[in-house]
């Protein structure tokens, strides 16, 4: 197996694309990666928040029309992801974390594609609103996936299983730290401004309590 | 000017935390990425709908998916200035040489700055708000599809400068 690796790290098409200077080669192979990325994670992030509530007024059926982009995105990370592989098999395959991400990428796609088949591929007449808790949960479970694998896949750039172990955790903590200051700051936002906006009509509310 | 420069873009206090914690660094990468897909997903989307793409989605309502592209860029912006900041704990190179030699790294920002012209323009010729307007359906007008598509020729532009970066010439 491991001579087999080697074999692959020794094909002229792996060492021309890892020891060329030519930034049209390996840099930009590693461009498309990160382009693709961006447009396969961030229009299915943007589904999934929509599914979560966010623009609620959007209707769900015209997302279908971005599945072909995100399919595109998804075609980009896999041929750049295979040359990405092909140049350095021996690292990569034998890094637990490589796998992670795999499984990962893996795990967030089979969500986008639950998705798909429950409300884009013969979408309802009308949106229910709020979605099923199972979709809800189906669109957390993508965003998590998505934030795995573009950790595990930056996490591929180091050597030290303790530095990824590290980095892994502090990321978590970090995203877990910035979700819940964004939920806390929105909500005391939004019901401040309710209680500054609605301030003539509460004595009417409290009314309405007592009565 | 040189040493105005190399005095404000060096930060002891962003270097020493990258000295201390291991995963720094790390943990912003991710976080830039995190931050990009955020900013494409949404954006790009807005764009696509004013190119044509899905256009039985009302503008407006898309524009409700907005502010997570504002936090996505937000993100962004933070971890890029420690990138910039603290990158001589990193490379041991000064940030002030790194941006006067790297070339990718200025068209990168050159782009980001012509994104926001972009979209600062978007807004002062009133195209932001004409959009609103479009119900599912309509056809953009001609000047909103010009700055929905530089927009998304913008940001592609700024990913690929970005990534190719580490490839940059670091010293002078």
């Amino acid at each position: 197996m491991t001579s087999l690796l080697q074999w692959l790290e020794n094909t002229s098409l792996s060492t021309t694309l890892r020891d060329s200077p030519n930034v049209f080669l390996y840099p930009t192979i590693l461009a498309f990666h990160t382009l693709g990325l961006a447009f396969f994670v961030g229009i299915s992030s943007a589904i999934a928040l929509r599914v979560l509530g966010v623009a609620a007024s959007l209707p769900l059926a015209p997302f279908r029309k971005f599945y072909p982009v995100m399919w595109l995105g998804f075609f980009f990370n896999a041929v750049s992801g295979t040359l990405l592989l092909v140049i350095e098999p021996t690292k990569f395959l034998t890094m637990v974390d490589f796998y992670v991400k795999l499984l990962a990428i893996a795990g967030a796609v089979l969500c986008n594609r639950w998705l798909y088949v429950r409300h884009f591929r013969s979408p309802a007449p009308v949106d229910p609103n709020p979605l099923p808790p199972r979709d809800r949960a189906i669109a957390v479970a993508t965003l998590f996936f998505w934030a795995a694998a573009i950790t595990a896949g930056r996490l591929t750039a180091y050597d030290d299983p303790h530095a990824q172990w590290q980095t892994a955790l502090g990321t978590a903590i970090v995203t877990a730290a910035l979700l819940a200051g964004g939920y806390v700051s929105v909500k005391s936002w939004r019901w401040i401004r309710a209680a500054r906006g609605a301030r003539p009509a509460r004595h009417a509310i409290t009314q309405e309590a007592h009565r | 000017m040189e040493e105005v420069l190399r005095y404000w873009m060096r930060w002891p206090s962003v270097e020493h935390l990258i000295y201390s914690y291991l995963w720094v660094w790390g943990v912003c990468q991710s976080l830039h990425f995190v931050g990009m897909a955020l900013l494409i997903g949404t954006v790009g989307i807005l764009d696509l709908r004013l190119l044509g793409m899905a256009k039985q989605f009302p503008v407006a309502a898309i524009k409700k998916l907005i502010p997570w592209g504002v936090f996505g860029f937000v993100l962004c912006l933070a971890t890029g200035l420690l990138f910039i900041t603290g990158i001589y704990a990193n490379v041991n190179i000064h940030p002030y040489v790194v941006l006067k030699s790297d070339v990718f790294l200025q068209l990168k920002l050159f782009f980001v700055l012509l994104a926001g012209a972009n979209l600062l323009l978007f807004y002062v010729t009133g195209m932001s708000k004409a959009v609103d307007r479009l119900e599912a359906g309509d056809d953009a007008p001609l000047l909103a599809k010009f700055f929905a598509g530089a927009s998304l020729f913008l940001w592609i532009a700024v990913m690929y400068f970005a990534r190719l970066i580490p490839s940059g010439k670091f010293q002078p």
